[in-house]
C-alpha cells in the first residue's frame, strides 16, 4: 500500500468526500419531480414550448453530461447561471455569503462557550445542576428553529421591545453594521445548536474525567481548575474541535429557516428557493459550499488532533 | 423582577459583544455608508421602502419571461415604460403608447408611442424598440403564458420613429388591453439580461442594495408626472408574516400581501392603514368536463348549489372579500352585472344529483396545496359542504412546489388560483381548447365562435355586452365554481399616499407613492 504523507492523505480524502457529496446532491435534485422548465412554464406552457425550454437550458442532456459539465464549471470557477433568473450563480452566492457567514460565525461564537458550559455542568457541575443541565440538553436539542424563533420574538421583541421581530437589513449595509438585527436570528440558531452540541460533548467529557490519571490528580489534591486545564481540556480538544466543525457546517446549512423567518437574504434562503424552483446549478453550488465548510472544519480538527493528544 | 431583567439583558449584551468581536475580525468591512446618501437608509422621508411578496433568490432581471414574484413586477414597472396600463376601474389607460388605432378589419393596428421618452443611456425610445420588445416577449411565450399569442409579430412592422404597425392573427378589438401591464420596452437588440438593461421608466435601479433590496432613484428625465419620492426601495420578502412585522416595527413603509389574521389585529391602530383591493384573488374550484362525474352538467350545477359561499368567505378569507357568483373574472370591466346571486340550495342540488343517477352519492378526491394562504382550509370546508349532497370528498394536500406542474390542468378536481387578471387573459391561459392548460376541458365551439365575433366587434358597448354574455354562459355551463373573491390586503404607514388602486398589473405601478401624507 502506498503510504501518502499525512497532510496529503487528508487532502485527498477531503477532495474525494466533496466529490461524493456533490454527486449525491446532484442525484437528489435530479430525483425531485419536475424541473426548472416546468417552473418557468408555470404549468401553463404547452409540451412543445416546454421541450424548447429544456433544450435551451440543456436539461434534455443525459444526467452524467449535465453533472460533469457543472463539475468542470465549478473547477474552473464558473459554476454556471441560474436556470430561473439567468444570473451567474457565483454572483448570487457572493451576494449572500456575508449574511450567512455572519449568522453562522456569530451563532458558533455563542454556541461554543454555551455548549462547553452546559456539557460541563451536566457531567461535573454541582449535584443540583446536573439533572437541570441534562433536561435542558434533551429538551432544547430537539426544538425546531421556528419554535425558538417564535419564543424569542414573543419574549425579546413583543414583550420587551429590545430587538425588532424581523431583520430587514437596510439597503447597502453589511450584517455586522446592524448587530441589533442579528441578535434574534443568531440566538435562534445558537440555542438548539448549543444543546445538541452539549449532548455530544457530554459523553466525551464523562469519558475523560473517568480516566485513572484524572482521578489520580484529584486524589493528589490538585485544584479543580488545575485538573481541568492540565488534564481534561487537552484531551477533549480534538473531539470538541471536530464537533464544532460539524456544528459550523450544520449552521451554514441550517440558516434557511432563520433567514426566511427573519427576512434575511442569505444562502439558506437561496438554497430553499432554488430547490423549490429546481434551479439545479444553484442548489449544487450552495450545497457544495456547505459541504466544503464541514470538510474544511474536519481537516482543521484532524490537524489539531495529534497535537492535542501529544500535549 | 428588576435584577432578573438586568441579568437577562446582560446575557444578551454578552451575545452582542461576542458578535462584535467577530465583526472586528471580518475582512473588508465596507466603509460606513451613512452620510454619503442619508436618504437611502433609515426612514428618511425621501425614501419609500416597500416589502413586496417575492423571493430575493429568484429575482429576475429579464422583464419578458416569467416574473416569479410580485416584487419582480414592481421592479420592472419602476425601471421600464409599458405601452398601456390597466386603470383602477379595469379600463385601459395610455402610457408609453398614446394611441392604438385599428384599420377596418381590426387586424392591422397603428400603435403610436410618445416622442419624448428616453432610455437611461440617453437614447430616445423609438417604435422599433417597442416592436423589438413585443417580439422578444413573443419568443419567450413559454415563460410568459403566451402573452403575445394574439399577434402576428413577424408580419408587424415599424412605420417611423413613433409608430408601428401591429398585426393580429384574427380580428381583435382589445389590442389596448392586450398591451397592458407587462409590455416592458427595452432598447432594440438587448439580449443579455444578466444585469438590467437601460429603461425609460420613472425610476432607475442603483447599485446600492444587496441581495434583498434594490434602491431606485427617481429618473428626472421621465416624461410622466414627477414622482414625489426621490428614492423607492423594493425588497422581496417571501414570508407574509415577516412583511407585516417589518411594517409594524418601522423597517418598511408599505407591506404588500399581509395575512388576514394580522390585518384584523391592526384594525384600530392609527399608525397604520389597511389597504384593501377588492377581488384580487380567487381560488376557483375546477371540475374537468371531460371526466366523470363532471362530464354531466347536472353534477357541476349540484356542486355549485351545494357551496355555502358566505361560510367559505368568512372562514378562508376572514370576511375580507365578497361571495362569488361563479364568474371567473368578476372585476373585469366587461363582467356581467345584475346576474342573480347563486346561493346554497341543497334540495335542488340533491335533485340534480339524483337526476344524474348519483342519488347514492359519489367518491371524489379534491387536490389542494398550501401555495397560497387558506387554500388548504378552503378544500377541507368544501369537502364538508359537499358531504351534504352525498359527495364524499377526500382532500389530498399536495406539495406547493409541484402543484402547478403536476396538478394544475391535469387532475379532474382541484383548487386553482387566479390573481386579478382580465377575462381575455383567462381565455388565453385556461380556456384554450386542445391545450394542456385548458383546466376545465372547456371546448364549446359555439362559445368560441361567439368569442371571435365579439373580438371582431368595433363598437365598445356592443362588444362589452357580447363579452358579458360569454362570461355568463361560462358561469352556468362551464367547469368552475367561484365561491369567493378575496381582497388583497396591504399594510401601510398612516402617512403613506399614492399607492395605486386596482388589482393585478395595476398594483405594480407604485411610482407615485409618497410619505408626505
Amino acid at each position: 500500500m502506498l503510504q501518502l504523507p499525512r497532510p496529503v492523505g487528508a487532502l485527498v480524502r477531503a477532495v474525494l468526500l466533496l466529490a461524493a457529496a456533490s454527486a449525491v446532491i446532484f442525484l437528489c435534485t435530479a430525483a425531485l419531480p419536475g424541473d426548472a422548465a416546468d417552473v418557468l412554464g408555470g404549468g401553463r406552457a404547452t409540451a412543445e414550448e416546454l421541450a424548447r425550454l429544456r433544450e435551451e437550458q440543456g436539461l434534455d442532456r443525459p444526467l452524467h453530461v449535465r453533472y460533469l459539465d457543472w463539475l468542470s464549471g465549478v473547477l474552473t470557477g464558473e459554476p454556471g447561471v441560474s436556470l430561473i433568473t439567468g444570473r451567474p450563480v457565483a454572483e448570487l452566492v457572493a451576494e449572500r455569503v456575508a449574511v450567512t457567514l455572519a449568522l453562522a460565525v456569530a451563532a458558533l461564537a455563542v454556541s461554543i462557550p454555551l455548549t462547553t458550559a452546559v456539557a460541563w455542568a451536566a457531567v461535573r457541575g454541582p449535584r443540583w445542576a446536573r439533572p437541570a443541565a441534562n433536561t435542558l440538553i434533551v429538551t432544547c436539542a430537539a426544538l425546531p428553529q421556528a419554535v425558538v424563533a417564535a419564543a424569542l420574538v414573543a419574549w425579546l421583541s413583543a414583550a420587551w421591545g429590545m430587538f425588532p421581530p424581523v431583520s430587514m437589513l437596510p439597503a447597502g449595509e453589511r450584517p455586522w453594521h446592524r448587530l441589533d438585527l442579528l441578535v434574534l436570528p443568531v440566538l435562534t440558531l445558537a440555542l438548539p445548536t448549543a444543546a445538541y452540541g452539549a449532548a455530544l460533548l457530554r459523553g466525551a467529557i464523562a469519558d475523560v474525567v473517568a480516566r485513572p490519571y484524572v482521578r489520580d490528580a484529584e486524589l493528589r489534591g490538585l485544584s479543580p481548575a488545575a485538573v481541568l486545564f492540565r488534564y481534561v481540556l487537552p484531551m477533549i480538544a480534538a473531539p470538541a474541535t471536530r464537533l464544532f466543525a460539524v456544528l459550523l457546517g450544520g449552521l451554514v446549512a441550517g440558516t434557511a429557516v432563520v433567514e426566511i423567518l427573519f427576512g434575511l437574504a442569505g444562502l439558506g434562503e437561496l438554497l430553499v428557493t432554488a430547490i423549490s424552483t429546481r434551479d439545479v446549478p444553484v442548489v449544487q453550488s450552495v450545497a457544495l459550499l456547505a459541504a466544503a465548510v464541514v470538510v474544511a472544519g474536519l481537516l482543521v480538527a484532524d490537524a489539531a488532533a495529534p497535537k492535542a493528544a501529544r500535549s | 423582577m428588576h435584577s432578573q431583567f438586568r441579568r437577562r439583558t446582560a446575557a444578551v449584551v454578552t451575545a452582542v459583544a461576542l458578535m462584535t468581536g467577530c465583526a472586528g475580525n471580518a475582512p473588508a468591512a465596507a466603509p460606513a455608508t451613512t452620510g454619503s446618501q442619508p436618504a437611502t437608509t433609515g426612514s428618511g422621508g425621501d425614501t419609500v421602502r416597500y416589502a413586496a411578496p417575492g423571493s430575493p433568490s429568484n429575482a429576475v432581471t429579464d422583464p419578458h419571461g416569467l416574473l416569479p414574484g410580485e416584487s419582480d413586477m414592481v421592479r420592472m414597472a419602476l425601471t421600464y415604460d409599458v405601452l398601456t396600463v390597466p386603470g383602477a376601474d379595469g379600463s385601459t389607460k395610455p402610457r408609453l403608447a398614446t394611441e392604438w388605432q385599428p384599420d377596418e378589419t381590426l387586424t392591422k393596428w397603428r400603435i403610436t408611442i410618445r416622442g419624448d421618452a428616453k432610455f437611461s443611456d440617453g437614447r430616445p425610445v423609438k417604435a422599433a424598440d417597442a416592436l423589438f420588445s413585443l417580439r422578444r416577449m413573443g419568443k419567450k411565450a413559454a415563460e410568459n403564458f403566451g402573452r403575445m399569442a394574439m399577434f402576428d409579430l413577424d408580419a408587424s412592422k415599424v412605420i417611423d420613429d413613433t409608430a408601428f404597425e401591429l398585426m393580429t392573427k384574427k380580428p381583435y378589438a382589445e389590442v389596448g388591453k392586450a398591451l397592458e401591464g407587462a409590455t416592458f420596452v427595452v432598447p432594440e437588440g438587448s439580449d443579455d439580461f444578466g444585469k438590467p438593461v437601460p429603461g425609460s421608466g420613472p425610476f432607475r435601479p442603483t447599485a446600492k442594495g444587496g441581495a434583498q433590496a434594490v434602491v431606485f432613484e427617481r429618473n428626472d428625465d421621465w416624461w410622466g408626472p414627477e414622482p414625489p419620492s426621490r428614492f423607492i426601495e423594493v425588497r422581496a420578502v417571501p414570508d407574509p408574516q415577516a412583511r407585516a412585522q417589518a411594517l409594524l416595527s418601522g423597517q418598511v413603509d408599505l407591506a404588500g400581501g399581509v395575512p388576514a389574521t394580522l390585518a384584523k389585529q391592526q384594525e384600530g391602530n392609527s399608525a397604520v392603514r389597511l389597504l384593501r383591493r377588492p377581488g384580487a384573488t380567487l381560488y376557483p374550484l375546477v371540475m374537468r368536463m371531460d371526466t366523470e362525474p363532471f362530464d354531466d352538467h347536472r353534477v357541476r350545477e349540484a356542486v355549485r348549489l351545494a357551496l355555502d359561499r358566505k361560510q367559505l368567505l368568512d372562514t378562508v378569507f376572514l370576511g375580507y372579500g365578497e361571495v362569488g357568483n361563479d364568474l371567473i373574472t368578476p372585476k373585469d370591466s366587461s363582467s356581467p352585472a345584475n346576474l342573480p346571486e347563486r346561493t346554497r340550495d341543497l334540495d335542488r342540488a340533491k335533485k340534480f344529483m339524483a337526476d344524474a343517477g348519483l342519488a347514492g352519492g359519489v367518491d371524489l378526491t379534491l387536490h389542494t396545496t398550501t401555495a397560497y394562504p387558506g387554500m388548504d382550509s378552503a378544500a377541507t370546508l368544501i369537502s364538508q359542504q359537499l358531504a351534504d349532497i352525498g359527495i364524499r370528498v377526500k382532500v389530498s394536500l399536495e406539495p406547493a412546489d409541484t402543484y402547478f406542474s403536476e396538478i394544475y390542468g391535469r387532475k379532474p378536481f382541484y383548487l386553482s388560483y387566479l390573481g386579478g387578471i382580465p377575462f381575455l387573459d383567462v381565455v388565453r391561459v385556461a380556456l384554450t381548447p386542445g391545450s394542456p392548460t385548458n383546466e376545465t376541458a372547456w371546448k364549446d365551439p359555439a362559445w368560441f365562435a361567439d368569442l371571435d365575433e365579439a373580438l371582431a366587434e368595433r363598437d365598445d358597448a356592443k362588444r362589452s355586452s357580447l363579452l358579458a354574455d360569454l362570461q355568463a354562459k361560462l358561469r352556468d355551463q362551464g367547469g368552475y365554481a367561484i365561491w369567493a373573491l378575496s381582497d388583497r390586503l396591504d399594510l401601510a404607514k398612516a402617512e403613506l399616499s399614492g399607492v395605486p388602486e386596482g388589482i393585478g398589473f395595476a398594483s405594480a405601478f407604485i411610482d407615485q407613492v409618497s410619505l408626505d401624507g
